[in-house]
């Protein structure tokens, strides 16, 4: 590990391209095997660094201690490389989405399904997030999108250094759609921005309707939830209007869309949403 | 557990802040956690230990400083100690209530050398 920063195995992460990739290889598409003179752009910039002479320099205490005064906000690094990759997709004019979910959800089936009803209108781009292995990005692939697959080894989420360094391995076309699949996760991908314009929080009726109720931070950070799995909602006790509810109590501009991936029902809302936001973003879009 | 990776984040900004001023060695260092910020202070002070081990925190005593999570409700206007973003009003039993304080999570300082 490295002494200065402390950065070195936990929070490494590999960016794999399928189509290049075999299961072993590692990528550092980061910046761990840096060198240590740690000079870099510095985000805070109203938190300069005010050293002032404090009472722990009394008394017997010959050491030159000092108290310096920094209010750094953790989070701002990370906050300002989201900026910077938001300012990509607008240059480009890439409508970018941030999936999240629990494990199990149908995020990928979802984006499959995407792929093959939008691919002859829109080009589509996905990094997909997962601890291990390429299944997911393959899928993708396999539904006809190229696709970057981020392990984040024992990472719980995906980052706005992880999405950016993903960026630099794919040729992102202009006036497209990039899907980023989170790590299957509703706690810690929370607290990440990672550039995205809209986030879209995906819940499947096997999982219970108390789900916003349960993990707050992320229904409160949403702008879209889709409620997936509708055709097992004759055999689950899963009261669709009372997530809602609870939902809206947390985030009353959460907007929701009840589908069924597999069976294709509700799909048509999910794709007038996505041409909604597209027109936002891309505009004019024509799907 | 994206404590982790907050930790992590946290001894880089304090390597940072210590190479600029060419500080031998930071003593301390107090970090900011609020009730409602999505961190667990725990978790995150044991992550922070953990991986101080080898790094430029490897000296410095960490001190995490809680502040409280404060709500303000939509419907009475009573401001009261939120400890979750569920919380009913403890006045007129409403929900939601808005936050006015507890979303912190910030490295307010550190003791150098």
């Amino acid at each position: 590990m490295c002494e200065t920063c402390g950065c070195g195995k936990p929070g490494e992460f590999k960016v794999h391209d399928p189509d290049k990739s075999n299961n072993h290889e590692h990528l550092h598409d980061h910046d761990f095997e840096h060198t240590h003179n740690h000079e870099h752009e510095h985000w805070h910039d109203h938190n300069h660094p005010h050293d002032h002479e404090h009472s722990l320099n009394h008394d017997l205490d010959t050491s030159q201690k000092r108290v310096i005064d920094l209010n750094i906000d953790v989070l701002a690094e990370n906050n300002n490389l989201a900026k910077l990759n938001r300012r990509f997709f607008e240059g480009r004019k890439v409508l970018c989405l941030n999936l999240v979910s629990s494990p199990g959800s149908g995020k990928t089936t979802i984006l499959e399904k995407t792929i093959i009803a939008m691919k002859d209108a829109l080009r589509i781009f996905v990094i997909e997030g997962d601890q291990q292995t390429l299944l997911d990005a393959r899928r993708i692939e396999k539904a006809g999108a190229p696709a970057i697959q981020i392990n984040t080894g024992t990472g719980c989420h995906l980052d706005a250094r992880m999405v950016e360094s993903a960026l630099g391995k794919m040729d992102i076309e202009a006036n497209s759609i990039l899907f980023i699949e989170n790590v299957g996760n509703l706690v810690c991908p929370a607290m990440f921005d990672l550039g995205e314009h809209k986030r879209v929080v995906v819940i499947s009726v096997t999982e219970g309707d108390d789900k916003p109720m349960k993990y707050p931070y992320m229904f409160q950070s949403s702008h879209l939830c889709i409620i997936n799995k509708s055709d097992l909602l004759p055999w689950v006790d899963f009261d669709t209007e009372e997530t809602i509810r609870y939902a809206h109590t947390l985030n009353p501009t959460l907007e929701f869309i009840t589908l069924s991936a597999k069976t294709g029902e509700g799909m048509d809302l999910w794709f007038k949403w996505l041409k909604k936001q597209g027109e936002i973003i891309i505009s004019p879009i024509k799907v | 557990m994206h404590e982790l990776s907050l930790a992590l984040e946290v001894i880089r900004i304090a390597g940072s802040e210590a190479d600029k001023i060419m500080a031998k060695s930071i003593q301390e260092i107090d970090i900011e956690v609020g009730d409602l910020s999505g961190v667990e202070a725990d978790a995150f002070k044991s992550a922070l230990e953990l991986l101080s081990k080898d790094s430029v925190l490897s000296e410095a005593r960490i001190n995490i400083i809680r502040s409280a999570g404060r709500g303000r409700c939509k419907s009475c206007d009573h401001e009261f100690e939120m400890n979750y973003l569920t919380a009913t009003c403890p006045k007129c039993q409403a929900f939601p209530s808005e936050i006015s304080g507890g979303r912190e999570f910030r490295v307010l300082s550190l003791v150098i050398e």
